[in-house]
């Protein structure tokens, strides 16, 4: 058997696990873009901000590649370009063709550029990979003041590295609260305010309407509502959109993402595709969603792998989950946390404003959890997710699931028998 | 492989676990100058009320510490590649030179049994005591609820 993976991150690397557990004598080639060894996008803001060195960026040993028996081709002549489903390959840029048994995508996402911006001008960066983060590194000394575009959460977590570098951080929020795909407008205040305690000031409604350079280098931005900021750094964090790009042309179907599976299979049987690229089953949402997670991508990664060599086994879904810690306010949210129309929901609020708490449950008319934020205290929000991923009736507790006291004994209470069980089994 | 497991009906929430396994985690040999310590020391197992109703010899109550998982979501989550499951003796292992403090480990854990050393930014879990021959947690129990075994079956742990 010949596997082929295109892509060198979460997805790929759990995949290869996978397979190896499996297979120690099949071939594996992949190919990767990027010429750093294998590392881990999520700690790129940690680097910036000086908070890791550079070697703590690997996600695995130098030797992981060798140790798995894998044939790794980097660079941009290896960018895969085309793919051919009937001959079985992959065409790269420098027109070398890999073929294959049974393919796996895992190109990842891109930063969506707005039109307005132009990377070309120095000081204006898209933070997606390590090239990007050593340019912004590169630009860090000489900078005094830096401009964010996007409240999302890559927005924010660039913010605050830029400004743990001890740099004069802005954010540009289209929206009217930031983080609005994560949490709801009463949470995200009071991360705003925390924000503005450590000198990161957030313009709401408002967007970049113009680049204002001196000599092709960034000198400022003009703001929609005419407010000029000078700036040396402006990064554009609008998001992610999948690089469906290698499918363009096949028969492979796609809607946001590639379309996949429960075994994380696209529409051709012999190609999986796993990670930001590929929109797969949501527990919550109950449909094919693209979730550009680390965890999402570790789990499709390695049920991809599981799959491609034999041993059958089906993804659960996927869940929109995030974890952000500003200074020592710590946010986790899972799923559907505000909802656009609550009267499908039961909304319960545990608001302590002096303590800096505020959670929230959003519970369906299924008595199932569709979303929570746990902001400020949530240490046991493992246990919460496992009700959302086990889909637990959780009417007979429901008014206790924001109290602090909420834990995994309870779950031992309420769940009975079975769940001693599964404790006592060691079912975790 | 083998797991420390708390016999509930036997557990009087009394924490000696708790105090046990901070200073067994802690740099320094007794129990006050570990509570001095300012980088943050703290226990790995945590005692959870089952039921708070009840005084306190009715009270069901248990030490939930690493389960040390077969599917470990934790290794899942780690954004670092710093929590593997060792393949030889089926331990979750946590290396804390990767450890960023992002605490996506506790976003996952279905027992909530990892806790946060908010000083050191580093995510604090149950390592069964490498160095000891049982772990502290089972040695100050004064009840025997904590135990170390192999189990694959309820009734192993009756009585």
């Amino acid at each position: 058997m010949n596997f082929l993976i295109i892509g060198n991150s979460a997805a790929s690397t759990s995949a290869i696990e996978a397979i190896r557990k499996h297979d120690s004598t099949s071939s594996i080639v992949q190919l990767s873009d990027e010429e750093f060894p294998l590392y881990s996008r999520c700690l790129l803001s940690y680097y910036i901000s000086n908070t890791i060195k550079k070697e703590t960026l690997l996600y695995r040993s130098k030797d992981f590649h060798r140790e798995m028996n894998v044939e790794l081709y980097t660079g941009k002549d290896f960018y895969a370009t085309r793919l051919d489903v009937e001959k079985k390959e992959v065409i790269c840029k420098n027109n070398r063709a890999f073929s294959f048994d049974r393919l796996l995508i895992c190109t990842g996402s891109s930063p969506r550029i707005p039109n307005s911006i132009d990377e070309g001008i120095e000081g204006i960066f898209a933070f997606r990979n390590i090239a990007d983060a050593e340019r912004i590194l590169e630009k860090i000394p000489v900078t005094r003041t830096a401009v964010v575009m996007g409240g999302g959460l890559i927005g924010i977590k660039t913010a605050l590295a830029l400004n743990t570098a001890g740099i004069r951080t802005f954010v540009v929020a289209r929206s009217n609260y930031i983080l609005s795909q994560m949490i709801d407008p009463s949470s995200a205040q009071i991360v705003s305010d925390h924000l503005r305690e450590q000198d990161i000031q957030i313009f709401f409604e408002t967007d970049v309407s113009e680049v204002l350079t001196r000599n092709n280098k960034l000198a400022g931005v003009r703001l929609s509502d005419g407010k000029i900021i000078d700036c040396e750094i402006l990064v554009a964090a609008k998001g992610v959109s999948p690089n469906t790009g290698l499918i363009d042309g096949t028969s492979i179907l796609k809607d946001y993402g590639i379309l996949t599976d429960a075994f994380m299979r696209t529409s051709n049987e012999n190609i999986f595709a796993a990670g930001d690229v590929a929109q797969a089953f949501d527990i919550v949402l109950e449909k094919q969603a693209v979730n550009a997670l680390w965890t999402s991508a570790v789990q499709q990664g390695r049920i991809a792998g599981l799959n491609m060599v034999g041993q059958k086994t089906s993804y659960n879904g996927a869940i929109g989950m995030n974890s952000l810690n500003i200074g020592n306010l710590s946010l986790i949210s899972f799923g559907i946390t505000h909802p656009i129309d609550d009267s499908q929901y039961k909304v319960l609020v545990n608001n302590q404003p002096q303590r800096n708490i505020y959670k929230k449950v959003v519970i369906g008319a299924d008595n199932r959890i569709k979303g929570i934020i746990l902001l400020g205290n949530n240490s046991n929000a493992g246990v919460l997710l496992s009700l959302i991923q086990r889909k637990t009736d959780v009417s007979l507790f429901e008014e206790e699931l924001l109290d602090d006291r909420f834990n995994f004994g309870k779950l031992l209470k309420y769940g009975g028998e079975s769940e001693m069980d599964r404790y006592y089994k060691g079912m975790y | 492989m083998k797991r420390i497991y708390c016999k509930i009906e036997k557990c009087l929430a009394c924490r000696s676990c708790e105090i046990a396994c901070a200073l067994a985690h802690s740099e320094y040999e007794t129990l006050v100058d570990t509570l001095r310590d300012q980088k943050g020391v703290k226990p790995r197992v945590h005692v959870q009320f089952v039921d708070e109703e009840g005084t306190l010899r009715k009270v069901r109550a248990l030490a939930i510490q690493c389960r040390h998982c077969d599917e470990p979501l934790c290794a899942q989550a780690c954004i670092s590649g710093g929590i593997k499951k060792d393949e030889e003796t089926g331990e979750i292992i946590v290396r804390l030179d990767k450890c960023v403090g992002c605490w996506s480990c506790i976003m996952v854990c279905p027992t909530g049994a990892i806790s946060k050393n908010e000083n050191m930014h580093q995510a604090l879990k149950c390592d069964n005591c490498p160095d000891k021959e049982i772990p502290s947690c089972i040695v100050a129990c004064p009840t025997h609820a904590l135990i170390q075994e192999e189990y694959d079956s309820p009734q192993n742990h009756e009585n």
